[in-house]
């Protein structure tokens, strides 16, 4: 699984390191997720050094680290440059924005009035076919369906999260959603319960998702 | 619970008449006065209209609102097309009893053409909802009188209907689809327009099991332009080839206004007449679901086919 990421128009993240006033950076890019994006990596800390400095800004440091969302890591790796940062106004990180909000939460305790300007949107978590070929096929709903549905899932194939499809939006097997360019993924579903003899399980009427423990900030704590 | 029937048309359904419905597109407006003269203008033949919920997820009037002021205008008994698209499970509960209140007895069951298709594509689509699961929740305000276990103090009585289309292709998967809406507790279903008869009769055999009555969506062309337009820009239905070569040539041949007019309105006679005279032979309808709007001249002719 990859966290899918894609770059921010330039001049955006540009008005967001003026805003903050920012005049001399560190840059923290991603060495996992954000380099397979093509977004971060040793490649994109390249390329943002170049920018940042043909625009007057300083690069203070410059790291590509393995696991920008894990705080263990980001702690060990802040320490490293520490000096540097003391010294700059802000970090620029080419990260998703589990590597942002890591970063936030881990500069806080010793630099909290230091600004993190992120360069990347976070997409979603992909499915691999190739780099460069990324598929959203799973929300991280919660509450997997996946064993109901031949293996597809509704609630990220579907354009409308539909339970119960298709809907009358589909056209010989084609979603209304992108002009009929994309697989409906209730038809996906029907075809795979049907290769499977399993069509009892599509004819199923399910309840509509549950939101009670879904629709807030969700954590797994378990130890 | 409350005794059944609630309205008009669900008399209608009850008693085995053949049941006409209408349907009625307010626009993006507050003035509803085009809407009424349209109302009154197939009152006089009709069961109900169904009143539309920002199709193609093109916003207009709230279809509530639209519904409760057409009923409260003309007397026209309405059928509220109330879409999943918009509001979450809590607001559309709330909307149920807002409905009732309002004297509205009937409602359509529909997902909605997504909010990317539209004018406000921005907007957050929804859809916590589907299809089924409103049809479900009807039924259960209306036969358990209550929402979740509990209970609702002055319950709401609708009829609750759901689409069906015969055009679908995999159509196994829809037919699979109405098989969760009766289960859900769909009292009617209104098909999408069809023009080939072989596939409906098919389509229409296969859900005869599901024991819900059944209303053919269909759709007269009032004129060439019509017909052309609804080939090209409505996606999954195509209108035959033969019909539109004669609607082209009603247009081409005949000058004269009022002599063009009758002509279209003879040709849509001519064609669904033996369509759905075969179909009700056969048992398989309940009725029909006339969806063209702005074509209320034909309803005098549409209702010799019904009665046929």
């Amino acid at each position: 699984m990859v966290v899918i990421t894609t770059a921010k128009p330039d001049e955006e993240v540009f008005e967001a390191l003026e805003r903050y006033d920012i005049k001399k950076t560190v840059v923290v890019s991603c060495g996992t997720c954000a380099a397979l994006c093509q977004t971060g990596g040793t490649e994109g800390l390249e390329n943002w050094t170049k920018k940042l400095e043909e625009k007057g800004i300083q690069v203070a440091a410059g790291i590509v680290s393995d696991d920008v969302c894990d705080n263990r890591v980001m702690m060990k790796d802040l320490r490293k440059i520490d000096d540097e940062l003391k010294d700059a106004d802000g970090i620029l990180t080419l990260s998703c924005g589990l590597g942002e909000q890591s970063l936030v939460k881990v500069l806080g305790r010793k630099y909290p009035e230091k600004p993190v300007i992120i360069a990347n949107n976070t997409e979603f978590m992909g499915m691999t076919e190739r780099i460069g070929r990324f598929y959203m096929r799973c929300r991280g709903c919660g509450d997997c369906l996946l064993n109901d549905t031949g293996g597809i899932c509704p609630i990220t194939t579907c354009a409308k999260s539909l339970m119960n499809g298709p809907c009358g939006g589909m056209v010989e097997g084609m979603c209304e959603v992108g002009d009929y360019e994309r697989d409906c993924g209730w038809v996906l579903i029907y075809k795979r319960l049907e290769e499977m003899g399993r069509l009892d399980l599509f004819e199923k009427l399910r309840d509509s998702f549950d939101w009670s423990e879904r629709g807030h900030q969700r954590e797994v704590v378990f130890r | 619970m409350a005794n059944r029937p609630f309205s008009k048309l669900g008399e209608g359904l009850a008693k085995g008449e053949f049941v006409l419905t209408g349907e009625l597109e307010p626009e993006k407006t507050c003035d509803l006065s085009h809407t009424i003269k349209e109302a009154n203008e197939m009152a006089p033949y009709v069961h109900a209209a169904n009143v539309t919920d920002s199709p193609l997820g093109i916003v207009t009037i709230n279809s509530m609102a639209a519904s409760n002021i057409i009923q409260r205008e003309t007397g026209l008994e309405c059928v509220w097309q109330l879409t999943v698209r918009d509001v979450n499970k809590l607001g559309i509960a709330g909307m149920i009893m807002g409905g009732h209140a309002l004297g509205l007895r009937n409602v359509l069951s529909l997902t909605g053409d997504h909010t990317a298709l539209g004018d406000m594509p921005e907007s957050k689509p929804v859809f916590d909802l589907d299809s089924s699961t409103l049809v479900k929740l009807v039924r259960e305000m209306v036969d358990e009188e209550s929402i979740n276990g509990h209970e609702i103090e002055c319950p709401p009585t609708f009829h609750v209907g759901a689409a069906a289309n015969p055009n679908a292709d995999p159509m196994g998967a829809e037919i699979l689809k109405i098989g969760r809406k009766a289960e859900a507790g769909a009292e009617f279903l209104q098909t999408q327009v069809v023009y080939d008869i072989d596939r409906t009769i098919e389509f229409l055999t296969e859900i005869k099991k599901y024991k819900v009555p059944v209303l053919l969506g269909i759709f007269p062309m009032k004129s060439y332009g019509i017909a052309k337009g609804f080939d090209t820009f409505v996606p999954g239905v195509s209108v035959p080839p033969d019909i539109l070569a004669k609607w082209k040539g009603i247009k081409k041949n005949i000058t004269d206004k009022k002599e063009k007019k009758a002509a279209y309105d003879e040709a849509n006679y001519e064609f669904f007449k033996p369509f759905i005279t075969e179909l009700k032979k056969k048992g398989l309808l309940a009725g029909v679901h006339c969806m063209a709007v702005h074509y209320t001249r034909i309803f005098p002719k549409l209702i010799e086919v019904i009665k046929a």
